[in-house]
């Protein structure tokens, strides 16, 4: 039997799988024709069925019952006239943007785009945004200043292995996404090299021919060293830098105050090994620079990766095949979630929503008069920052978040959600943030509906039903729907995925992501579609910028940034960094990944190396307790001599890691600063 | 001036590496009018990268510091005169520039040791002697590389030992005449000293230390000891002093340089002075670190927003190849527990200077593995445990070897999360990735899962 071709449900990889019906098992089998990861998967793609029919799976709506303060079961129509009827209440007393709607990363493309559609359509609220602005956002923000365009990667995953040199800053990928790991080994069984910059000597480090172990939030200083040696040395490719970019005056001396012995100085990495790599990159033929959650999650991650474009551009690399800059989104559907009006700037299509004619276009096609769509709204941390006050909303739906885990400054939030009139919360288990719901919608996951996601190579692909949801649950785009028809919406909301997907086409044609010519036959066929795609007869894009770059002019754009530093920097009474990351066995807020029983679930632990464990008297195993300005975790210590002796990591799967994280935002991405705050050790 | 008015019209007398800093810093602010007069021609440029660029491995194109949008930058512009009374500077061409605040950033200029013959009779340098200050200097000094041979460097100072190292890598013998007793004399003590003077020996350079330089002839430098240096170039790089020639004129306080209080206000409170021509707290420093600092507090302190300026903790870096020198603050005067790993066999001197857990002081020479660790520790003043000092003077422990034979419950496969043991059980490689997923992720374990296979008893015989 054939099986069913479909992706995996966790990041942004997508690896290709088959789903084979064994018996009443659903059993994950390679798909070795899908080129991102050629068959390969890491565990939690082998053991992704597992929450299929778990017990703790919810499979009826439910609602606070006033008197007694508990959760208890109802039907579809009572909750989904309970949610509408509330939301008119709230929006009657304080307005249409008192309601609130917060997406996520992992949704589908029809989803995201649908999510959107019912925030400025059904319920007129410009409060939109998602966790995603917590993923890569800040590489979104870079790019779109750089290139014109922000596609993760402009080019496919496997080009990695054309290159001469990989620079990785701030990624885990042998971790965070394995399979990705194995273009690595090939292109150094090629003779490639790769470099890794990381506070942690992580397993991706440990295939790295250069590790460099900054202190968190220094990689900017790093790259500034790095052009600077470059410029020194006379290997800019000055040929490129005068046709195809502009601005690189300015970067070029901003570049001279960043002398190897200062940076140094500035980021914990001994000069030798900052000209070492400026050595690599200057006699390399290829170079491919990749940034992660760790160089963009900062108050400075835009500005650190425009760093690096920076030398990407010196260099002359964007635009070459297998060389270039590129972005490893995190989130399943990162690339797609940002690109179809779920950020609260924007529309469908990679459109900005202040944009005149990007209004008009997307209200044709929603059949809604222009005038009618809200302007731009709050980012996510905003959002939810002000959540409850005079100010902020007082009624929030999420989808696919998992708020209370995933938050920056979490006690916080948690509060905000608190002081909500009514928070509705649609997810598959009960989740730390459906827990704290008035309703709770019971929703089909992975595998039990069909949806496209676009992968960290801008990748459309399709994720196949292959088994029917439990009796009970609705999907997504049917609670949408439900919700519009309560909420009197003007024009109705389609439930097929396809139909969805074929409308946003229609709502993307013309904008940077056009979309308008994949359809899901299309991605079966293809292995999915590089967007931009703009008709039927259209290849699809897998290569950007090999001509010109999506700016006005062509050209691409040095932008000339200045070093600031992490908002918080360690002092007295907070003497460490403190940095956080995921685990293998683990994804984002651990609420599929925990319940898998065949994943090891060991809980939190706190990383800190031997000299500062001795220092504290903390042991391997025993716990420790981690404060910052904003709260405190206890777990075990894990002492390795693997990360910076003056920085300690926690992984963000559980409870705890965002209590301590910093909400200090980068003024233009809007991301907060999870990799990188001041705190204190006791054993 | 009054705090919490922001002033209109800034002038900065110099535009070197702390006026730059400090322009931008008006600029971004925007509240300013600010001129920058500088007396050298040349576009602000980093001077720190004057001996790589000698050394030839920074290109000379390419030392312009950033230009800060929205300021006036006058090049090739000597101020003569401060009319404190008018709020005006004079111009060598007798033009004024008037001012509501003046900063005074003039930087330092070389100092000419007490060599006889140094200076011609019409008052200009001996043409085979060079200072190192200015581009110009290095441009002249570049120049004449070419035809020499032979150099001595006057001063064992950091600056001195990047010159004789720059020359050296460009072909040059060098010689160094150091009058103290040892190389970098106000930075480290005699030890550390000597491991240097070995270092650059072995580099091919001749160190003359405890010796002075009394005479230029034709014949070469001569030295207190009765020896001459036959020569092609004597270069000066005994130190600077502070440039206080127009503070004192215009009736400032100057001691050795121009006295500022904590908001880096001279004695005329409508005059800053930052950077190397300042003394605050009794010392002038000649760093960029100190000066940049100070420049971003002047901006601060014109903006309205004073803030005290309290010393800059300092880090001297030696940049040039093959010689590795940092040192950290003041470790010969520094009060406090010395912790010490010194292996003169290897060339490598480590020494920290320790009170209440705090590193306030140290050098490092030859093994500088540990510097972006040490430096952060020391910048940020964290309270170490009393074994962390010795420890982080000492090489990594060598990790033990993993043991040849994994035990069954060891990790092999971190994507799958598969012990030795699942392999074991294994009939084939396919077998390993098809029941126990193991080699299906990232690859990086199927080497040791090939192993284990191979390491596997024959079939049949008894384990």
């Amino acid at each position: 039997m054939a099986g069913t071709r479909t992706h995996c449900p966790y990041c942004s990889l997508q690896c290709g799988m088959t789903l084979e019906r064994v018996g009443r098992t659903l059993e994950v089998q390679p798909w070795p024709e899908f080129p991102v990861n050629e068959g390969a998967l890491c565990r939690k793609g082998w053991t992704a069925t597992g929450l299929r029919g778990h017990r703790e799976r919810l499979t009826t709506p439910l609602v606070r019952d006033r008197a007694t303060g508990t959760l208890r079961a109802a039907g579809w129509d009572e909750a989904l006239d309970l949610v509408a009827d509330r939301i008119e209440a709230v929006q009657a007393a304080h307005g249409r943007d008192a309601v609130a709607v917060f997406g996520g990363g992992g949704l589908t493309n029809e989803k995201a785009y649908q999510l959107g559609k019912l925030a400025r359509v059904a319920l007129g609220t410009s409060q939109v945004d998602y966790n995603g602005r917590w993923c890569m956002s800040s590489a979104a923000s870079a790019g779109n200043q750089a290139f014109g365009v922000d596609r993760g990667l402009p080019f496919p995953l496997a080009d990695v292995e054309l290159a001469d040199v990989v620079v990785l800053v701030g990624s885990n990928l042998a971790e965070t996404m394995p399979p990705a790991a194995r273009h690595l080994d090939r292109l150094r069984e090629r003779g490639g090299r790769v470099v890794v910059v990381d506070p942690r000597r992580t397993p991706t480090a440990d295939r790295a021919d250069l590790f460099l172990q900054p202190v968190p939030g220094t990689d900017l200083p790093l790259a500034m060293g790095v052009l600077h040696l470059l410029v020194a040395a006379g290997a800019v490719d000055e040929e490129y830098v005068a046709a195809r970019t502009t601005g690189f005056d300015a970067v070029r001396r901003s570049a001279a105050a960043w002398w190897p012995e200062l940076v140094e100085r500035v980021s914990g990495v001994p000069a030798d090994q900052v000209r070492e790599l400026a050595a690599l990159l200057a006699d390399a033929e290829r170079v491919m620079v990749l940034t992660a959650r760790g160089a963009e999650q900062h108050s400075q991650g835009t500005a650190t990766v425009l760093a690096w474009l920076n030398v990407a551009l010196a260099l002359g690399m964007p635009g070459k095949v297998g060389a270039g800059y590129g972005c490893l989104t995190g989130q399943g559907n990162g690339q797609g979630g940002r690109e179809h009006g779920q950020k609260a700037d924007q529309l469908p299509g990679y459109r900005m929503i202040d944009d005149p004619a990007a209004r008009a276009h997307v209200a044709r096609v929603w059949g809604v008069d222009p005038d009618r769509l809200p302007g731009a709204g709050r980012s996510a941390y905003e959002l939810l920052d002000t959540l409850g006050t005079d100010d902020g909303a007082r009624a929030l739906l999420v989808l696919g978040s998992n708020i209370v885990v995933s938050a920056p400054n979490a006690t916080h939030v948690t509060e905000r959600l608190a002081a909500l009139d009514l928070l509705v919360v649609a997810d598959i288990v009960m989740s730390e943030t459906a827990a704290l719901a008035d309703v709770v919608l019971p929703v089909t996951q992975w595998a039990e509906e069909t949806g496209t996601m676009t992968n960290l190579e801008g990748r459309v692909v399709l994720r196949e039903r292959a088994v029917a949801p439990p009796e009970g649950v609705r999907s997504d785009l049917e609670v949408m729907a439900g919700l519009a028809e309560r909420l009197g919406s003007p024009v109705p909301f389609a439930t097929d995925p396809a139909e969805v997907f074929a409308e946003l086409g229609r709502a993307s044609a013309g904008g940077r992501a056009d979309y308008a010519g994949i359809s899901h036959e299309r991605i079966r066929a293809e292995h999915g579609v590089f967007w931009p795609c703009p008709d039927a007869d259209h290849p699809g894009t897998p290569r950007l910028f090999a001509d010109s770059f999506a700016t006005p002019d062509g050209r691409a754009r040095f932008v000339a940034v200045d070093h600031v530093g992490a908002a918080e920097q360690p002092d007295a009474a907070y003497p460490l960094h403190l940095t956080t990351g995921r685990v293998l066995a683990q994804y984002q807020s651990g609420a599929q990944t925990r319940r898998v029983r065949d994943l090891p679930d060991d809980g939190p632990f706190v990383e800190l190396h031997p000299m500062l464990a001795e220092r504290i008297g903390a042991r391997d195993g025993e716990p420790v307790v981690v404060t910052t300005r904003r709260g405190e975790m206890k777990a075990p210590a894990r002492v390795v001599a693997t990360i910076r002796p003056d920085t300690v990591f926690v992984p963000f799967h559980w409870v705890g890691a965002n209590r301590l994280t910093n909400d200090a935002l980068d003024p233009s991405s809007r991301m907060p600063e999870f990799k990188a705050c001041a705190a204190a050790v006791r054993a | 001036m009054r705090a919490g008015r922001a002033v209109e019209r800034v002038v900065v007398v110099g535009a070197g590496m702390a006026a730059v800093r400090l322009g931008e810093g008006l600029a971004a602010g925007g509240a300013h009018d600010v001129t920058l007069l500088g007396d050298e021609p040349h576009a602000p440029y980093n001077r720190i990268l004057l001996s790589a660029v000698l050394e030839g491995t920074h290109d000379p194109a390419a030392l312009a510091m950033p230009l800060p949008d929205g300021v006036d930058l006058r090049l090739g512009t000597r101020v003569v005169e401060v009319h404190r009374d008018e709020r005006e500077v004079e111009l060598a061409d007798r033009s004024r520039v008037p001012y509501d605040a003046l900063v005074l950033a003039t930087g330092s200029i070389p100092t000419l040791p007490p060599i006889r013959g140094l200076v011609r009779v019409d008052g200009r340098l001996h043409e085979k002697v060079h200072a190192f200050r200015s581009l110009a200097d290095c441009r002249r000094l570049d120049a004449a590389v070419s035809g020499a041979r032979r150099a001595v460097v006057v001063g064992g100072g950091l600056l001195g030992l990047q010159v004789a190292r720059a020359l050296s890598v460009r072909g040059l013998d060098v010689e160094v005449v150091e009058g103290g007793e040892h190389l970098l004399r106000s930075q480290v003590d005699a030890q550390a000293g000597r491991i240097i003077a070995r270092d650059l020996t072995r580099l091919g350079a001749t160190v003359y230390a405890g010796t002075r330089a009394v005479r230029l002839t034709d014949a070469g430098l001569v030295l207190d000891t009765g020896v001459t240096l036959d020569t092609d170039l004597v270069v000066l790089t005994a130190g600077g002093r502070p440039s206080t020639a127009l503070a004192r004129r215009a009736g400032l306080e100057v001691r050795r340089g121009v006295v500022v209080d904590d908001l880096l206000r001279t004695s005329d409170p409508r005059i800053l002075a930052i950077g190397d021509c300042a003394q605050h707290r009794g010392r002038t420093t000649g760093f960029v670190p100190p000066a940049w600092e100070q420049a971003r507090l002047a901006a601060a302190h014109l903006a309205g927003e004073p803030v005290a300026y309290t010393g800059t903790r300092s880090v001297a870096r030696l940049r040039a190849t093959g010689l590795d020198v940092a040192v950290l603050g003041d470790p010969t005067t520094t009060q406090g527990e010395v912790v010490e790993v010194t292996n003169p066999v290897v060339g490598s001197h480590r020494r920290l200077v320790v009170r209440e857990g705090r590193i306030v002081a140290g050098v490092l020479v030859g093994d500088l593995s540990r510097i972006g660790l040490i430096t952060q520790h020391y910048d940020r003043g964290t309270v170490l445990g009393p074994t962390e000092p010795g420890r982080l003077l000492m090489p990594d422990a060598v990790t033990a070897a993993t043991p040849v034979v994994l035990p069954d419950d060891a990790e092999v496969c971190a994507c799958a999360g598969v012990s030795a043991g699942r392999v074991r059980a294994c009939s084939s490689l396919a077998d390993v990735a098809t029941s126990t997923r193991a080699t299906t992720g990232c690859g990086g374990c199927a080497s040791a899962v090939r192993d284990l296979l191979a390491a596997r008893p024959l079939e049949g015989t008894p384990r």
